[in-house]
């Protein structure tokens, strides 16, 4: 301990700037580790409570996917003698001309005994239950609505309903707790009849919220009910919903746990780069320690303490910025989840659990001691005579480590063996460690071949500068060697996202070229994916009649449990699909796939259910409507961006005859040759969209819709690919402060024999572009190798779709003069302390 | 010629430090001279002055007529290029380079072509008897080697001035000797103006002319 205050605390005081940079890289891991899972904990956590203030005393709910099932259901479950009170509820998300609602359709005459409904003024309406269900167009709004839109009891809220516009009254203000809480208050109340009108459900509830009678077991009533009402319909307490909202969030948590991984191993190597020069900096100083009596195993501790203090501080510091961005992030997450609810779901309280905070320490302490292990073993072994000795040894020592070379040969066979055996899930996430490895220990050798390559160049730019800086490289390889592959490491990260990214991109246009074949789309909402409201199919046939329309395909999209997971039925007319679309096939016969499909002997399969939920071609799903539970094989599998978590194709007879819904949530319009689609568009316009809620989407705006919610879910990766570049950035600035200070008397030699000072600015610039240039070669080729194995990840575990690879040489492009101009801007600092420094000083020995 | 017109040098710090006090002094070209004088009198400070590594308090520093305190810095570096030659007490070779590469050093910054550069460090290493040791690094040479190096290095463009801080304070007596021996034969041999800072009471007197040093001022200059 008084090692640490009387050597360490002064050296790192002097040392400041460095002390920073270094802590900067587990600063920037921890951040975004910290941030990333707070901000998806925290939107969880507020989804979670939502669905718990929603449910009020429910204890089971019944549904059947998003399906909805006919009311009888409601009856069978209420003459079940465990059940005090049941009562139906329609769940919707709208938008209303004061802003989106989530619209709760309830019975009032039941509802209140499983929910409380605390009214701001007592009103006839929700005193006398009757009185409100005579009036349908009753709403009953939370007073943070009503509040923040100047709203009171009697007001009018427009609402374009499945019956067209219609106008609602405000009749009964929520006040603020509970229920009224539930989506940030952005929640309303409706008789579940006129719900059924307006969200165009027939005669069908979309679930069932239970409470039972004291002393009932909660399992013994799920089974009772589920054997009551058959598989097709889900038995669970409220607490089992969020599924869908929980497997969104986590590619969210994936992602940004590689991010963080990646920013810490890169910092580590910065850590490293630091300490390693720190030691050889130090030298007399241990020598003058070991001298004086501390043992290697004193020296050692005290610069394993060093880093760990570093690392503890540099994890404080990430823990605060990783809130702030959790901050932030909380409510990208939530905007981003809106697009796919319906209605936005803000976070309270953002704050960091526990586990994330102890996980997040554990991380950054780790990372600083590993990377500080080599430079303190290097540091317990100086010999105290040659290291008092002037003169003698002041810079890293030069050399390659054969040793080394020999690892990364070991580590590339053993990736290229692991390669072939890829297919096993673990083999394959070790060979991709090993190829990263095999670079890291390739790295310095590389870095002086580069260097080598280089020196001709730098020489033929600058005859003198270029010379000394190449040769500063190559005589130095060590010094520069952690930032080289810190920088490597965050460019290999940039490219494979990029790359990823791109492919992604030109994947989904390519489906969407051959599957968003119609040239209109009618839907319930300016979104193509929202599901709140549904189609009779009787606008279907109309529009079947409206002139220039050759075909009209019907389309039912609903989430429902396959094998425990809520996975989107697209339920369409196959045989009519066939015509048009070719789905890219990738597993199965075309020929077959739709003859079979369309004989409601099988379903087809996107490519993303089958490989995220380890289904196979040929399988037999169980797939439970509430009519009736279909057994059917898998007798295709296609390329389909329908849904993040895999889609099932089937005929729409089947589904109709399954789950008993022929609701439409798109009617896909085909036109005839020579049509005018903009005539056709308003024709369908004018016929039904004064009658009820419709929209006709154009072929393009569909695809402009779905690139924009794709650029938002890219949001993220352009995040990260930031996070990489200032990794990236904050290595070459690390390595080239401590490059200079370690080099200053080298420096001022330099200037006492007669350099200029712009020769030693240029020498310093120059070496610093090189850093850049070898670390963007490195980068770009450790790049293309980890775009292979990101694909891989992707296809396997992230989105389930083989996206092909792409080398992004537009982000190269890009990505090149940021790197090199980062390099020259890093360098103009060091360069000027460099050449501004006293010369004396910089002679000096002590 | 050097010639010194009431140079001061002043530290500032915590408490102001006068290393050199209203300094006159003149030295004729191709003299050889020690400056001696007791541990912190100022006689590193002069060479420094002198050298153009370090700008006087107050006063002129002129080399050939050229008053130093009115050069830039560039001009002061062009100056120490083209007229002096820098031996300092503890070597100051670059560690990773060779010693035909730390001799080539000051050639390379005059922009000169490599082959001549090359030629020029082999003869000057082969002047200083280590012709067969271009290649080793400093750190695999003994001291009196590297001292050697460092004079190959002040000698590359056979500069007409030659400071020597401590050349043999490094060394043992031997090569302190060895090396003394090496400075006078080419300071015949070259011609130039040597100055040698040094403790050593052989070196001083080695020399044709001593300067004494104490509290920042010239005590006494002997000349033999």
């Amino acid at each position: 301990m008084i090692l640490l205050r009387l050597i360490s605390w002064p050296y790192a005081r002097k040392h400041l700037l460095r002390v920073v940079l270094t802590m900067a890289g587990i600063v920037l891991g921890v951040a975004v580790f910290v941030g990333m899972h707070t901000a998806n904990q925290s939107v969880l956590a507020a989804f979670h409570q939502t669905i718990d203030r929603i449910a009020g005393s429910t204890q089971v709910q019944v549904s059947s996917g998003e399906a909805g099932f006919e009311e009888d259901v409601l009856e069978r479950v209420r003459a079940l003698p465990e059940v005090r009170a049941a009562a139906p509820v329609i769940e919707a998300a709208a938008n209303t001309g004061q802003g989106n609602l989530l619209i709760l359709g309830v019975d009032m005459l039941g509802d209140r005994s499983l929910r409380n409904y605390d009214m701001e003024d007592s009103d006839e309406a929700i005193d006398e239950p009757l009185v409100f269900l005579a009036q349908a167009d009753s709403l009953i709004i939370t007073k943070t609505f009503a509040d923040e839109r100047h709203i009171t009891t009697g007001a009018k809220i427009s609402m374009r309903t499945m019956q067209g516009d219609q106008v609602f009254t405000v009749r009964g203000i929520m006040k603020p707790g509970g229920l009224a809480t539930a989506f940030g208050g952005s929640l309303a109340i409706m008789d579940i009849y006129a719900a059924q009108k307006v969200f165009g459900r027939g005669f069908k509830f979309d679930r069932v919220d239970i409470a039972l009678e004291d002393g009932v077991s909660l399992d013994a009533a799920i089974a009772k009910i589920q054997a009551l009402l058959g598989p097709g319909f889900q038995v669970e307490p409220p607490s089992s919903r969020g599924q869908q909202f929980e497997a969104t969030s986590s590619i969210y948590a994936l992602a940004s746990n590689l991010t963080s991984v990646f920013a810490l191993f890169i910092g580590m190597f910065i850590i490293y780069n630091t300490f390693a020069i720190a030691v050889t900096e130090r030298r007399s100083e241990i020598g003058i320690l070991r001298a004086l009596g501390a043992t290697r195993g004193q020296i050692r501790t005290l610069f394993l303490t060093e880093s760990a203090i570093s690392g503890l501080a540099g994890t404080a510091l990430g823990v605060l910025f990783g809130i702030a961005l959790a901050k932030g992030m909380a409510g990208y997450i939530s905007g981003l989840l809106s697009d796919v609810y319906g209605v936005a779901q803000g976070a309270s309280e953002v704050t960091p659990e526990p586990w994330l905070l102890a996980a997040a320490s554990a991380m950054g302490l780790a990372t600083s001691l590993i990377a500080a292990v080599l430079p303190a073993r290097s540091a317990a072994g100086v010999d105290p005579v040659k290291a008092l000795q002037k003169g003698r040894l002041q810079s890293l020592s030069a050399g390659e480590n054969r040793t080394r070379r020999l690892w990364a040969l070991a580590c590339a066979m053993a990736s290229a063996v692991a390669f072939l055996f890829s297919n096993i899930g673990w083999i394959f996430y070790g060979g991709y460690l090993l190829a990263v490895l095999t670079a890291v220990l390739l790295a310095p050798a590389m870095s002086l071949w580069f260097a080598k390559a280089l020196r001709p160049v730098l020489a033929g730019l600058r005859p003198v500068e270029g010379t000394l800086a190449a040769d500063s490289l190559i005589q130095s390889p060590r010094r520069t060697s952690g930032t080289i592959t810190a920088l490597m490491l965050s460019l290999a990260l940039v490219i494979s996202l990029g790359g990823l990214a791109r492919a992604s991109y030109d994947s989904l246009t390519e489906w969407m070229q051959i599957a968003l074949s119609p040239d209109l789309f009618v839907t319930t909402a300016e979104s193509i994916t929202a599901r709140s409201f549904v189609f009779p199919e009787s606008v279907g046939e109309g529009i079947r009649k409206v002139e220039g329309v050759q075909q009209v395909q019907f389309v039912r999209t609903v989430r429902v449990p396959v094998k425990g997971v809520p996975i989107m039925i697209v339920a369409i007319d196959i045989a009519s699909l066939a015509n048009h679309v070719k789905l890219p096939l990738v597993e199965g016969d075309a020929a077959t796939m739709y003859d079979e499909a369309e004989a409601g002997r099988g379903v087809i399969a996107s490519e993303n259910f089958a490989r995220l939920h380890g289904v196979r071609f040929g399988e037999v799903l169980e797939l439970a409507g509430p009519a009736e539970t279909l057994h059917l094989p898998i007798i295709g599998i296609v390329r389909d961006f329908s849904d993040q978590q895999g889609s099932i194709l089937m005929d729409r007879e089947l589904y109709i005859r399954a789950w008993r819904d022929n609701a439409v949530n798109v009617f896909r319009v085909y036109l005839k040759p020579g049509a005018d689609e903009a005539r056709v568009r308003q024709t369908i316009l004018d016929t039904y969209g004064s009658q009820q809620r419709l929209f006709v989407l154009t072929n393009k705006d569909v695809r402009a819709f779905i690139i924009r919610i794709t650029d938002q879910w890219f949001g993220l990766t352009y995040v990260q690919i930031a996070v990489a570049v200032l990794v990236a950035i904050l290595g070459i600035v690390n390595a080239l402060t401590v490059s200079i200070t370690d080099r200053r008397r080298e420096l001022g030699v330099l200037q006492a024999v007669g350099g200029l000072r712009n020769q030693i600015r240029h020498t310093i610039w120059m070496e610093a572009v090189a850093i850049g240039v070898i670390g963007l070669g490195l980068g770009l080729a450790l790049g293309a190798v980890q775009l292979y194995y990101s694909v891989e990840v992707a296809r396997r575990d992230l989105i389930g779709i083989e996206i092909g690879y792409a080398f992004p040489f537009q982000m190269v492009l890009i990505l090149t003069p940021i790197i090199l101009s980062a390099a020259l801007v890093a360098a103009l600092g060091p360069a000027e302390s460099a050449v501004r420094g006293s010369l004396v000083e910089a002679l000096e020995y002590e | 010629m050097i010639t010194l017109r009431g140079v001061s040098k002043t530290f500032e710090g915590k408490r102001k430090v006068t290393a050199l006090d209203h300094i006159d002094l003149t030295i004729e070209r191709g003299e050889m001279a020690s400056i001696v004088g007791p541990s912190g009198s100022g006689k590193s400070t002069l060479l420094n002055l002198i050298g153009g590594l370090d700008r006087a308090s107050a006063g002129e520093v002129e080399l050939d007529g050229q008053t130093l305190s009115s050069l830039n810095d560039d001009e002061l570096t062009k100056v120490r290029r083209d007229k002096i030659g820098f031996i300092f007490q503890f070597f100051n070779l670059l560690p990773t380079l060779s010693c035909l590469q730390n001799v080539s050093l000051p050639l390379h910054l005059r922009g000169w072509p490599r082959k001549k550069v090359e030629a020029r460090a082999q003869e000057l290493l082969d002047l200083v008897k280590l012709g067969a040791r271009v290649e080793h690094l400093p750190d695999e040479l003994s001291g009196g080697e590297r001292q050697r190096v460092a004079i190959a290095r002040a000698l590359s463009i056979y500069p007409p001035i030659l400071l020597a801080d401590e050349p043999t304070g490094n060394l043992d007596t031997n090569t302190g000797a060895e090396i003394l021996k090496l400075i006078h034969d080419l300071h015949s041999r070259l011609g130039a103006t040597v100055l040698i800072v040094t403790h050593d009471k052989a070196v001083a007197e080695s020399c044709p002319r001593t300067i004494h040093i104490r509290d920042g001022k010239v005590f006494e200059d002997v000349r033999r």
